[in-house]
C-alpha cells in the first residue's frame, strides 16, 4: 500500500545522505588539525573561540571537544533548507499536505540543525529523526471494541459528500456483529436521494434494524428515535449515518451540531478519503473544531498507495485512525497499524 | 469562499511584483518559489508545477516586453498566460449533435458525484430545450438506481432503471427501443478505481455496447496527487472526452482535478458548485484564472443573470427604470432574481474589484439574512402597499405588517429605506441605456 512512498522516501534519504557526504569532503584535512592541536593547544583554543563554540568548551572536557570537532559535522540552517528539498518533494508527490510537511520539516530541523552529527551514519540519523517525526503524527490506535463502555454506545459517522460514510458504517456494523455486539442503524441522512434505500439494503444484508423517517425530516429526530429503540430493546451499539456535507457550508454544519447535541454520541467518526490532497487538512480541522471528532476512518485506501492523507489527517486532528477502508465489500475493513505503516515507509 | 486561500496567495505574489521597484532575477526567483508553493498546496501535480514555473522563469528572463507595457505588467501577463495554459487554455463546450439520441456516459471514482451531476447536466440541457432521459447502470452500489430515479423525478425527466437485474449490459439493452425518443441520453455507471482491472474491464464492455458520443469523467475537487494517474487510466479505458470537477464549493483548490485534464487531453467543461440541480457552472479557463488572480469574472455573472432573468422581464424592468417607475414589486422581483443567481458571497466574487475587497464573511451572511426578512415583510403587504409604498405606508400599516410578518417595525423601515435608496439610484441612472443587464444587478443593500 505504501510502497510508492517508501521508495520515494528511501531515494530522498539516500540523496540527502549523499549530499552531506559530498559537502564533507573539503574538511578531509582533519588529521592535520589534529596534529596542530597536539602541538599548539592554546592556538586551537582560540580558533574554537572564533567558531563560537564557547559553551561547549566550558561544558566538556578539552579532549572530547577535539574528538567531536573531527568526527562530527553540523548542518547549518541554510544547508538544511537545501538538504530538505528532496525530501519535501518526495512527501509532496505522496500527497502529504503542505502544512504537514512544514511540521515535519521543523521537527527535523530541531533534531538536526546545529546538533553535532556523527559522520559515519548520517543517513541513519536522518532516518531515525524522520521516523520520530512521522510516528509522532499518529496517536494511539485502540480497537473500537475496547471503547464500547456503555449501553447503548452511540457512534456517529460524519464527512464530506461521497467520502464513504454509509459504506463504512455498514462495514463497522459487520465488524461489531462479528464480535457479538447487537446493533441498530439510524438513517439520519434525510437529504440525499436514495440514501435511506441504500442503508436499508445494507441493513437487510446485515440483518439489523434500521430506524428511518421520510426524506426532508429532521435528522436529529431519527437519531433520537434510534437511541430510544436501542434502550427499549437492550441493543449494544447505535450507528448513525449522516448526510455528507462540505465543511464550508455553515448551515449544514449547524445542522450537524444539532444532531450531535441531540444524540450526544460516544464516538464521532470522521470518514475521510485516502485520495484527498491538501484539502484533507481543512476538512478534518473544520469538522473537528465544529463538532469534535473522536476517530478517523480512512476510506478508499485501496485506490491509492500514497500514504499522504493518513499522515495529514492524523497530524491535524491528533486523532487515531480506527480503520482503513480497502474495498467495496463488507469485509474490506482493516485495522490501522502504525508500525506496519512505518515499516512500509522503510523507517523501521 | 471558493478558492479563497489559493487566490489570496497568488494575489500576494502578484502584489510583490507590483510593489517591487524593478524586475530583476531575484524578484523572478521569489515569484517562482511563491507560485510553486501555492500550486503545490492546491494539489497540482508536482511535475506540472515545475514545468510551469520553469517556463515562467524562462520567459520572464528572455522575452522582452512590448514597448507599450512595463516590465512588471509583462511579468503578470506571463503568469496569467501560463496559468491559463495550465488550466486548459480556452473554453470548450460539449457539442450536442442532433441525432437521436446523443449519448453521454458518466464515469468516475467512487463518491465523486456522478449521479448528482447527471441531474445537473439533465437540468442544464433541458433548460436549453433538449429532450433528456437518464439510464441507471450502477449495479454495484446499493440503491444507486433509486438515487438516479429520485433525482430525475425532481427535475421531471424520465429515468430507465431495473433494480432486479445485476448485468448493466442487459439493463441497457432492455430499454434500447425507448432511447430514440430523446435528444440526449445520459448514462450513469458504477464508481470505480481506474487502476482496478476487473472494474475497468466492465467499463470497457459497457463502452463498446453503449458507444457513447461523449464520455465524461467526474472528478472531485479535493483529490490530491492521485488525480493524474486516475485521469490517465480513465482516459485509456474509456477515452474520456470531457471532465466535470465536482465539489468546487468547498475549500479544495482543485489544482489536481483541473490539471489532470492537461495530462489526458480532455477538457474540463463544467464545475459543480453545490448540491442542487442548478449548481453547475461552465468552466472557462481565462475567467477562472482571472478570478484566481482577483480580476473578477463578469462574464459568468452575466451568464447567471441571463438564466435568472428572462430577456423580456429585463426589458420591462428597463422601461420602468427609464420612466422612474419603481415600486416594491420590482424590488421583490429583483431580489428573487438575485436569489436564483446564488448566495451573495458567490455573486460578489465574480464582480471585478469586489473580490479584492476583503468583505467579511459575516457581513455577507447578515446581508443574506436581511434579504430573507425583507421578502417575508413584502409577503405580508397588500397589493396597494407594494405598488405605491410612498403614498400609503404609514405607522399604522407598518405596525400591521410587522405583526403579520413577525418582524419588528425597525426591520420594515429598514426595507423601506433600502427601497428608497434603490429608487434614487434608478433615477440617477435614467440617462444610461436601460437594457444593460448590469443595472438590474445593482445589489440591494450594497
Amino acid at each position: 500500500m505504501f510502497n510508492f512512498l517508501k521508495d520515494k522516501l528511501k531515494d530522498a534519504v539516500d540523496k540527502v545522505g549523499e549530499k552531506i557526504k559530498k559537502e564533507e569532503e573539503p574538511i578531509e584535512d582533519t588529521p592535520i588539525v589534529k596534529e596542530k592541536v597536539k602541538e599548539k593547544k592554546e592556538e586551537v583554543k582560540k580558533e574554537f573561540e572564533k567558531e563560537k563554540l564557547h559553551e561547549e568548551i566550558e561544558d566538556k572536557g578539552f579532549l572530547k571537544q577535539i574528538k567531536e570537532k573531527v568526527t562530527t559535522k553540523k548542518i547549518s540552517e541554510e544547508k538544511f533548507e537545501d538538504l530538505f528539498q528532496d525530501l519535501e518533494l518526495a512527501l509532496l508527490e505522496n500527497n502529504v499536505a503542505v502544512e504537514v510537511i512544514d511540521k515535519i520539516k521543523s521537527d527535523l530541523k530541531n533534531d538536526l540543525v546545529d546538533n553535532p552529527l556523527s559522520r559515519k551514519n548520517i543517513e541513519e540519523q536522518i532516518k531515525t529523526s524522520l521516523n520520530k517525526s512521522i510516528s509522532s503524527l499518529f496517536g494511539n490506535f485502540p480497537d473500537i471494541l475496547d471503547k464500547i463502555n456503555k449501553k447503548p454506545f452511540v457512534i456517529c459517522f460524519v464527512g464530506i459528500n461521497g467520502s464513504g460514510k454509509t459504506t463504512n458504517l455498514a462495514k463497522v456494523t459487520n465488524y461489531l456483529q462479528k464480535n457479538k455486539k447487537s446493533c441498530v442503524l439510524a438513517a439520519a441522512d434525510t437529504f440525499r436521494a436514495a440514501s435511506i434505500e441504500q442503508l436499508q439494503i445494507h441493513a437487510d444484508k446485515l440483518d439489523v434494524k434500521l430506524i428511518k423517517h421520510t426524506y426532508g425530516s429532521d435528522p436529529a429526530a431519527v437519531a433520537f428515535d434510534a437511541i430510544k429503540y436501542a434502550k427499549a430493546n437492550d441493543i449494544d451499539v447505535v450507528l448513525i449515518d449522516t448526510s455528507g456535507r462540505l465543511h464550508s457550508n455553515e448551515n449544514l454544519m449547524a445542522e450537524l451540531k444539532k444532531i450531535t447535541r441531540v444524540a450526544d454520541p460516544d464516538l464521532t467518526i470522521f470518514v475521510g478519503e485516502a485520495i484527498t490532497g491538501n484539502d484533507a487538512v481543512e476538512q478534518a480541522k473544520t469538522f473537528n473544531e465544529q463538532i469534535g471528532l473522536d476517530g478517523i476512518i480512512l476510506s478508499k485506501q485501496d485506490i491509492d498507495e500514497k500514504g499522504g492523507a493518513a499522515i495529514s489527517i492524523s497530524y491535524i486532528t491528533k486523532l487515531p485512525i480506527l480503520f482503513i477502508g480497502v474495498g467495496q465489500e463488507l469485509d474490506d475493513l482493516e485495522q490501522f497499524n502504525k508500525d506496519k505503516i512505518l515499516q512500509q515507509l522503510g523507517l523501521e | 469562499m471558493v478558492l479563497e486561500n489559493l487566490s489570496t496567495k497568488l494575489k500576494d505574489s502578484l502584489k510583490k511584483i507590483t510593489s517591487a521597484l524593478f524586475v530583476d532575477k531575484r524578484l523572478i526567483e521569489d515569484l517562482v518559489k511563491d507560485l510553486q508553493r501555492s500550486l503545490l498546496a492546491a494539489d497540482v501535480d508536482v511535475q506540472l508545477v515545475f514545468d510551469l514555473t520553469n517556463k515562467i522563469k524562462e520567459r520572464a528572463l528572455e522575452e522582452k516586453p512590448p514597448k507599450t507595457i512595463s516590465q512588471k505588467e509583462f511579468l503578470i501577463k506571463i503568469v496569467y498566460e501560463e496559468l491559463v495554459d495550465l488550466l486548459g487554455k480556452e473554453k470548450s463546450e460539449i457539442k450536442i449533435e442532433r441525432k437521436k439520441p446523443f449519448k453521454i456516459m458518466m464515469v468516475g471514482l467512487f463518491g465523486s458525484g456522478k449521479t448528482t451531476h447527471i441531474s445537473k447536466l439533465a437540468k442544464y440541457y433541458s433548460k436549453r430545450n433538449f429532450k433528456i432521459a437518464t439510464v441507471g447502470l450502477d449495479v454495484h452500489r446499493p440503491a444507486a438506481p433509486e438515487q438516479l430515479l429520485q433525482l430525475s423525478k425532481q427535475i421531471n425527466i424520465p429515468c430507465f432503471i431495473n433494480t432486479e437485474e445485476k448485468d448493466p449490459i442487459k439493463i441497457y439493452k432492455q430499454f434500447e427501443e425507448e432511447y430514440n425518443n430523446y435528444d440526449i441520453l445520459i448514462v450513469d455507471t458504477a464508481g470505480r478505481d481506474a487502476l482496478s482491472d476487473d472494474l475497468i474491464q466492465e467499463i470497457k464492455t459497457l463502452k463498446s455496447t453503449i458507444q457513447p458520443d461523449e464520455s465524461i469523467l467526474v472528478i472531485s475537487a479535493d483529490i490530491g496527487q492521485a488525480a493524474k494517474a486516475q485521469a490517465e487510466a480513465f482516459q485509456k479505458s474509456c477515452n474520456v472526452s470531457s471532465i466535470i470537477v465536482s465539489k468546487m464549493d468547498g475549500t479544495a483548490k482543485a489544482g489536481g482535478a483541473l490539471t489532470a485534464a492537461a495530462s489526458t487531453g480532455a477538457k474540463v467543461k463544467f464545475l459543480g458548485v453545490g448540491e442542487k440541480p442548478d449548481d453547475l457552472e461552465s468552466y472557462i479557463p481565462e475567467r477562472f484564472v482571472s478570478r484566481l488572480l482577483g480580476m473578477g469574472d463578469l462574464e459568468t455573472l452575466l451568464e447567471k443573470a441571463k438564466e435568472a432573468i428572462s430577456e423580456e422581464d429585463a426589458k420591462d424592468l428597463g422601461k420602468k427604470f427609464l420612466k422612474g417607475e419603481f415600486n416594491l414589486i420590482d424590488l421583490y422581483e429583483q431580489m428573487e432574481a438575485m436569489k436564483k443567481m446564488g448566495p451573495i458571497s458567490k455573486v460578489m466574487e465574480m464582480i471585478p474589484g469586489m473580490s479584492q475587497m476583503k468583505l467579511p464573511k459575516d457581513a455577507l451572511q447578515v446581508q443574506e439574512d436581511k434579504l430573507k426578512k425583507w421578502r417575508i415583510a413584502m409577503d405580508s403587504m397588500s397589493k396597494k402597499e407594494l405598488e405605491a409604498p410612498d403614498e400609503v405606508l404609514d405607522g399604522e400599516r407598518i405596525a400591521r405588517i410587522s405583526k403579520g410578518s413577525g418582524l419588528n417595525s425597525g426591520e420594515i423601515r429598514d426595507l423601506l429605506k433600502q427601497y428608497k435608496t434603490v429608487k434614487k439610484m434608478m433615477k440617477m441612472m435614467k440617462g444610461g441605456s436601460p437594457d444593460k443587464l448590469m443595472k438590474k444587478l445593482k445589489l440591494p443593500g450594497m
